[in-house]
């Protein structure tokens, strides 16, 4: 009969209506700065480097292969590698960033800089009050304040975290035998699910 | 008639008398109603129209009545791309509102151009004409991202002075409130930003 959808919908808003003043769960606004909503596992915004250990500096996981600085779309990212090496985490000496920055004015949250890192040194992070009366300046992320720890990534992603560290102790353990050459130790440690290697 | 002594305010309070200065009842009465203006270039005015809706509700900051028209706003939230086709209407939009106005840019494209910053078809970013008071980073921002910029512009109006040489731009006029508007040239938009307004310094890469 014409006529009973429109019923139905405005019963939906009557009862939303009327519920919200009796019904804790059909109050939905969220009284964002003093409340927040939960945000998903896999909500991402901008990328951010991870370094392992509590050396924001030695532990830094990035080898400044600049990989992600060629596959970036908007080419946001801006890396200048290390004259020198130093260790890494794991004792390996490598070339680290001198400079890294990410433009976050321009990033699109598009993730393919860290589907490309082959070193599990870059992630998505969920920081979203970024707000700035300021665009070039304060909207461009050093290396210092992309920089945080893996325990950060633990506290955001727990599960994607536990896999990536499960990853790498896979492939330490892997090639712990052989003492491998430097560019050796990159595909073990391949997001990608491949078989063997 | 804008400095009050915090000591002598706190002092009348503790007297029963509530002091204020014509300055903090005049950026109380603006900050708490700044009409934005309805319009969304692309995929990040969804977001906007979210913020709107009943879960993030921009009406509690007092900027719900989103006007159709340009004489009637305060705030332009550039939501989305603007495309070199668009930009004009941008800017032309910016000179009919009264003042008092300020602007969001909101987005990446909104920014700098954003994904399509490496484009031919796409402003790299609106502040190339119009001043823009808060950027919010992000493809698109969360609505809370975008409450969080509404509340950075609160402070910032807040912050305003009435008098004095650093007074608000609308109370001084010797800042322009309309700017040209740019016109479609050969290959590009003529002039392919306004010098007077967009003055990019130079980044250090350290
Ligand atoms: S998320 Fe996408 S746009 Fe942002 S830095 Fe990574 S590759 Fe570039
Ligand atoms: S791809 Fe990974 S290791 Fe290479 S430069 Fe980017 S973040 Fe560093
Ligand atoms: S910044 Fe991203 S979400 Fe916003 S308009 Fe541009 S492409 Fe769309």
């Amino acid at each position: 009969m014409i006529g009973t959808g429109i019923l139905k919908g405005m019963a939906v808003t009557a009862r939303n209506f009327v519920g919200s003043y009796f019904e804790k769960d059909r109050l939905i606004t969220v009284q964002y700065p003093e409340e927040r909503t939960p945000l998903a596992e896999n909500y991402r915004n901008f990328p951010f480097l991870i370094y392992d250990t509590d050396d924001a500096e030695a532990g830094l996981r990035c080898v400044a292969c600049k990989i992600c600085e060629k596959e970036c779309p908007p080419q946001c990212i801006y890396i200048i590698k290390s004259e020198d090496k130093k260790p890494d985490y794991m004792g390996k000496p490598q070339f680290y960033p001198a400079v890294f920055d990410i433009d976050i004015s321009v990033c699109m949250s598009c993730q393919i800089c860290v589907e490309v890192c082959p070193f599990e040194a870059i992630k998505m992070d969920k920081v979203f009050e970024l707000s700035r009366r300021e665009r070039f300046d304060a909207l461009l992320q050093r290396k210092r304040e992309l920089s945080k720890s893996n325990t950060y990534y633990h506290s955001i992603c727990p599960t994607e975290a536990a896999e990536v560290d499960a990853k790498l102790a896979e492939a330490a353990a892997k090639k712990k035998p052989t003492p491998p050459p430097a560019a050796g130790s990159a595909p073990a440690a391949e997001p990608t699910p491949a078989p063997v290697i | 008639m804008s400095e009050i002594d915090e000591g002598l305010r706190s002092e009348l309070q503790r007297q029963g008398i509530w002091v204020t200065s014509m300055q903090e009842l005049y950026n109380w009465g603006r900050k708490n109603s700044i009409w934005p203006l309805q319009f969304g270039l692309a995929c990040c005015a969804i977001e906007m129209i979210a913020t709107a809706a009943s879960r993030y509700d921009i009406a509690r900051f007092g900027g719900e009545v989103f006007r159709p028209s340009p004489r009637q706003a305060d705030l332009m939230i550039v939501a989305g791309t603007v495309t070199k086709k668009m930009a004009p209407q941008v800017v032309r939009l910016y000179n009919q509102m009264p003042d008092p106005k300020y602007v969001i840019s909101m987005g990446a494209c909104a920014i700098s151009g954003g994904p399509f910053k490496t484009g031919y078809n796409v402003l790299k970013g609106i502040d190339r004409y119009i001043p823009v008071d808060v950027y919010i980073p992000g493809c698109p921002p969360r609505p809370e991202a975008l409450l969080h910029a509404f509340m950075e512009l609160q402070r910032k109006i807040d912050s305003q002075k009435l008098t004095g040489s650093e007074k608000a731009t609308h109370l001084d006029s010797t800042q322009p409130s309309e700017f040209p508007v740019p016109s479609f040239g050969a290959h590009d938009l003529e002039p392919p930003a306004n010098p007077d307004v967009f003055q990019p310094p130079k980044i250090e890469r350290t």
